[in-house]
């Protein structure tokens, strides 16, 4: 599966959810990811609770976030937490703290801890 | 603000200087004060306060490096595991975390006795009980205090501290001579160790590397925020030095700040210093709650410590870590309101720092040899050879803060408890976190769908 199918379908989950989408109501950001290994970029954007996504550069991101192509993966499958490769270095992140943390709970709140 | 390569809000150098000062700037560096200038021997505090931040420059190099290499909020836990190993890493992180702990209760310590000192009607304690109450429901509630109040709290007390000192130097009862000046008392060494603990937190800014874009904006900030805090600290050495001419006296004194206040501006100094401890004391609980719980979140959620540590309330903050942490800060705080063993907070916490910045120095040498071709944006002073000199020097100066005298009977109590603490951590780390792991390796194949 590549990257963008992934991606496709995290925004899918996020949309399915009603908690979620309460959740990112107020959440409009633009989020860069950047597969380092590949150099392909991506995006993900959160407006008025709903979560699309895309491919190629994300100009004015609030959040970019690079890490090579199979650690994106398998955040954005639920494999691995963020946390895992961030603490680890792998995961390289600019942007607000609380904008990660939002990202993480999104995760945490699909795929459950 | 949105920058060339299209990143749409950055953080200035303004306020890189502010956070490293704010967060260095705790209500128990009166007290460390008074500690320095007792082992000094008197005036001569400000020289050992000076070395002390010399050596915290170099350290200062080292965090720079590091922090350009991998500007991650998870900091000491990325850096430690890719220079040393995971283990050290998770071990080093949580006795690091503890030292929030104990600032906090530090300050609640000093906080209490503000209060008693300024209301005599009402017991220290309830005011620590309270004060730390209403920052816990704050943050639980998800309310951030703003970044222009935590952070420009440094910067008024370092301003408070260098006019205060400068009233009182104007007028000394008995005149501060090079004798006095430059008199080193038999313990200057440990006032050296005490000393770090002034800067303890400067490089608690590196962790919001992530929200600067030019690596290059933290080094600065921290440069100038240590000078920042050797000025203060150096000139308020010198008004108790002023104030307590007899070095001995100063033992007794659990609000040195209002004396001196007192001593500059009559009642109005001394009420100005009572706003200013507890201005200092609420950004410091505030601000080590908020980054502490955010800390044991991370970790639960990489299953190093137990998932209930990454419960959120509705507000999305990570609660049980939260409560946690505020108990423990409180409960330590009574503990140490009761016994009046607030040294044994000071010596454990330059302890605890010092080894921490050993450690970095030879995480530094290390990633030097491992990832060479890394981008670094700083590049620290001397690698290997001063590295290792400095990793020498800080484990002694660690040493040197948990065998300084800090009870009645010489017992080394510091010591007692960071070795526990350490070997506690270890065990942990051995034991439980395994099997934490496993437990999510196996839920996480139950979740998971195929690709």
């Amino acid at each position: 599966m590549d990257l963008l199918a992934t991606l496709e379908t995290f925004a899918e989950q996020c949309n399915q959810n009603q908690r979620l989408r309460k959740m990112n109501r107020d959440w409009t950001r633009l989020v860069e990811l950047w597969a380092t290994d590949t150099d392909q970029r991506y995006w993900l954007k959160s407006e008025a609770g709903w979560i699309t996504s895309g491919s190629g550069e994300a100009m004015d991101a609030e959040l970019k976030i690079s890490a090579r192509h199979d650690i994106l993966h398998d955040i954005f499958s639920g494999v691995i937490t963020p946390t895992e490769p961030y603490n680890a270095g792998d995961l390289l992140v600019k942007g607000r703290q609380d904008d990660m943390m939002r990202l993480d709970i999104i995760t945490l709140l699909i795929w459950g801890e | 603000m949105s920058t060339a390569n299209g990143f749409k809000r950055v953080l200035p150098l303004r306020t890189a200087i502010s956070t490293s000062a704010g967060l260095a700037s705790a209500a128990i560096n009166f007290l460390a004060c008074v500690e320095i200038a007792e082992y000094a021997g008197g005036a001569s505090a400000w020289l050992a306060l000076l070395v002390a931040g010399l050596l915290i420059v170099l350290a200062g190099a080292n965090f720079s490096e590091l922090n350009g290499m991998y500007p991650s909020s998870a900091a000491i836990r990325v850096w430690i595991r890719r220079g040393i190993n995971d283990n050290v890493s998770m071990v080093t992180g949580f006795v690091y975390a503890t030292t929030v702990i104990f600032v906090i209760a530090a300050d609640a310590f000093v906080l209490g006795h503000v209060f008693q000192a300024a209301v005599p009607n009402v017991s220290g304690l309830i005011w620590i009980a309270l004060l730390l109450g209403l920052v816990t429901w704050i943050n639980l509630r998800g309310i951030r205090l703003a970044g222009l109040v935590q952070d420009g709290n440094g910067l008024l007390l370092l301003t408070t501290l260098v006019i205060f000192s400068f009233l009182v130097l104007l007028h000394p009862h008995v005149p501060l001579t090079a004798g006095r000046l430059f008199h080193l008392g038999p313990n200057w060494l440990e006032a050296v160790a005490v000393g770090i603990f002034i800067y303890v937190g400067f490089e608690w800014v590196t962790p919001l590397a992530e929200e600067f874009e030019d690596s290059r904006v933290i080094p600065k900030g921290m440069f100038i925020a240590l000078g920042l805090i050797a000025i203060g600290f150096g000139l308020f050495t010198l008004a108790l030095a002023v104030v307590f001419p007899n070095a001995e006296a100063l033992k007794h004194s659990l609000v040195p700040q209002l004396i001196v206040g007192l001593h500059a501006l009559g009642p109005l100094g001394f009420w100005w210093m009572v706003v200013v401890s507890l201005t200092t004391a609420m950004t410091t609980f505030n601000g080590g709650l908020a980054t502490a719980s955010r800390f044991v979140y991370a970790l639960a959620r990489e299953r190093v410590l137990p998932s209930k540590m990454a419960r959120l309330n509705v507000k999305l903050v990570p609660q049980n870590a939260l409560l946690l942490l505020s108990f423990l800060s409180l409960g330590l705080a009574i503990l140490v309101y009761l016994t009046g063993q607030y040294l044994f907070l000071i010596n454990a916490g330059a302890a605890v720092e010092s080894f921490m910045y050993a450690i970095t120095a030879i995480v530094v040498a290390n990633l030097r040899k491992r990832e060479p071709g890394s981008n670094r944006p700083f590049h620290s002073w001397g690698v290997p050879w001063l590295s290792w000199v400095m990793a020498v020097v800080f484990a002694g100066l660690g040493i040197g803060s948990l065998l300084a005298p800090s009870g009645e009977h010489g017992f080394p109590g510091p010591l007692v408890f960071l070795v526990l603490l350490v070997a506690a951590s270890q065990i942990y780390v051995w034991k439980v976190v395994p099997r934490l792991k496993a437990q999510k390796r196996g839920m996480a194949k139950a979740v998971v769908p195929k690709r």
